[in-house]
């Protein structure tokens, strides 16, 4: 019987589940430490198949790296996403807002103003813009072609 | 930007942002960010309409010396900008264009409409390589460059000095 369980032990710790069969372990061992020198195998034997039958399991039968990233960028997102900030600004009206229109003769802003805007891309898109370029930056239009520019978007 | 000195708005300007991110490296939280940096936009603008120029470059002056002294020590830098994190991080990734003249035919038929129009325009740039090292000899310093900025084109017809490396620049993140 003792081998029987220790067989099943092993099976389950092989499994990629031994964060729960530890953790069962540990708390039940503090809930009945007299108890544990007798039943820790059995305990730990049921119940990580009890446990996750009903739970989803990822399975990957091949081993393939998974990496962190952003999705990637295409013109019409980074057109979005930039219009969408512009019209969070409360200096703009978002009625008259259109890609091309400039920021000091049809929108009316002040230099300070570009400025802020310009921050706010920066901080949208994760990344700086140096100030001789951001100077020259007056319509969401070349905002836009800039950032393709800087990240190779439909180069 | 023409020649290498910054005119007073610009000056301003350039305060004026990496004082805003000096602020927000102050100012973790983005309510409180926002209200200094409207109280830090009020400041600059009770004054942007000054047209003695004596005044308006003491003024930038004291600004300067004030942001020195208010300064953060670890200001937040973005990770692609020097000193940041990720900054040239992926420049041994990256590879030269001339590479490509290696690749088997097998290969470049991937990509016939690139390698049909390689060949002229490296002709193009064989035919202009020695206009545009005449202008960079031309226009240098004697005491060498004092920038990495590169001069345009000043004549007509003719392509801005080193243009060749910036066509075929490889992309900012090689996979």
């Amino acid at each position: 019987m003792a081998a029987r369980v220790l067989q099943q032990c092993v099976r389950s710790f092989a499994r990629p589940s031994l964060r729960l069969c530890t953790r069962n372990v540990a708390v039940r061992a503090t809930a009945t430490p007299a108890v544990f020198i007798h039943r820790p195998l059995s305990f730990a034997a049921e119940s990580p198949r009890t446990r996750l039958f009903g739970q989803s399991r990822i399975s990957v039968g091949v081993f393939c790296r998974q990496y962190g990233d952003l999705p990637p960028l295409t013109l019409e997102t980074i057109k979005e996403r930039v219009m969408y900030v512009l019209k969070l600004y409360d200096k703009i009206n978002p009625e008259k807002l259109q890609t091309s229109s400039h920021f000091m003769k049809d929108l009316g802003l002040d230099s300070l103003d570009q400025v802020e805007i310009i921050m706010a891309m920066e901080d949208e898109f994760g990344f700086e813009i140096p100030d001789a370029e951001a100077e020259k930056l007056m319509t969401p239009e070349e905002i836009v072609q800039y950032i393709a520019d800087k990240k190779d978007v439909y180069e | 930007m023409a020649s290498a000195f910054l005119t007073h708005q610009q000056k301003v300007l350039r305060l004026y942002k990496k004082s805003l991110r000096h602020l927000e490296s102050w100012c973790v939280f983005r309510d409180k960010y926002r209200f200094y940096a409207c109280l830090l936009r009020a400041r600059f603008d009770e004054n942007k309409n000054e047209k003695d120029m004596v005044k308006a470059t003491l003024m930038l002056k004291a600004g300067e010396e004030e942001f020195w002294t208010n300064q953060h020590p670890q200001p937040y830098i973005f990770p692609d900008s020097p000193g940041g994190t990720s900054y040239e991080r992926y420049e041994c990734y990256k590879v030269p264009d001339w590479v490509l003249d290696y690749w088997h035919p097998s290969e470049k038929t991937m990509y016939p409409d690139y390698f049909s129009k390689r060949e002229q325009w490296k002709k193009l740039r064989m035919q202009s390589w020695d206009r545009e090292v005449a202008q960079l000899e031309a226009e240098t310093l004697p005491g060498g460059p004092r920038t990495e900025a590169l001069p345009p084109a000043r004549k007509e017809g003719d392509l801005p000095p080193l243009w060749w490396q910036d066509v075929t620049r490889p992309r900012e993140r090689p996979t």
